[in-house]
């Protein structure tokens, strides 16, 4: 059972805002048709990439990932929850969460329950590691606000936590997550938390 | 989010006490613990039906001891 509530993406090209969908529950059939869409785009632009010579650790570093694979491993499972944000007909961007068994590092926080953000991509052609002119902008920021909701709902007062990929790591201390340094179990990815104080300014 | 049903819960004692400690240790309230509590549940049955298997791990030794669940 999916839910849906409005929510607001900013036109790049314009700076308007136009009216979206958060997806609570994406379903089969909207990650199926977001996943092909989105790889079109970018296997599209990972050729482009090697075509030029452009090293690997310059690549779009999400582009590998099978939103198709994740839904079907964790669909039905309370424990994960996806969600997405619908506008123009097309999926603009997809989060999936952890909100079970998973519990804050960060010292003023030791041990109580957080949501994970397992995942969070926007679609291929939001980005500007993957295009020149992003289409929409806001849905990252509108996906960590739907985790700090839905950690708000689970009594976990707001709390979220996460590892960035490389190329996300100042955008997420941009905003007001707090950097707790590499994990060297996890692929030495950074590893941010976000505080109930936090998780209210920025719900703000 | 999506819509709630409410339902009423009985708990001995023990239980109930079990209850309030996790709830102020996790500072979170009793319905929340229990919400918290079916989502593991669900993940360790879902999990252990695909054929996998629950363990402890000590920290300082890594020796694993696997969760019987009958």
């Amino acid at each position: 059972m999916s839910s849906r509530s409005d929510v607001f993406l900013q036109v790049k090209a314009t700076g308007e805002y136009v009216a979206a969908s958060l997806i609570d529950g994406i379903n089969e059939e909207q990650v199926g048709a977001a996943e092909t869409g989105w790889r079109e785009v970018f296997d599209a632009e990972l050729a482009r990439l090697k075509s030029a010579n452009v090293p690997p650790e310059r690549w779009p570093q999400h582009a590998h990932w099978d939103w198709r694979k994740k839904h079907a491993v964790t669909d039905g499972i309370l424990a994960y929850q996806m969600l997405g944000i619908e506008c123009e007909g097309q999926m603009q961007g997809l989060v999936l969460l952890k909100t079970a068994g998973v519990y804050c590092r960060f010292p003023d926080q030791k041990g109580r329950g957080l949501v994970y953000v397992w995942f969070l991509s926007t679609a291929p052609w939001n980005s500007p590691t993957v295009v020149t002119n992003p289409r929409f902008g806001q849905v990252g920021t509108v996906l960590l606000a739907a985790a700090i909701q839905v950690s708000f709902d689970l009594g976990f007062n707001g709390r979220i936590g996460l590892h960035s990929l490389p190329q996300s790591e100042v955008w997420y201390e941009k905003n007001g997550m707090v950097n707790l340094g590499k994990d060297a179990e996890c692929h030495n990815l950074r590893y941010f938390e976000m505080t109930p104080q936090q998780a209210e300014r920025y719900l703000r | 989010m999506a819509d709630k049903k409410t339902m009423t819960l009985n708990l001995t004692d023990p239980e109930m006490r079990a209850l309030e400690k996790l709830s102020e240790t996790r500072d979170m309230t009793k319905t929340a613990v229990i919400r918290q509590a079916l989502r593991l549940y669900q993940l360790m049955d879902t999990r252990l039906a695909r054929g996998e298997k629950l363990f402890f791990e000590d920290e300082l030794t890594k020796e694993k001891k696997e969760v019987v669940v009958l």
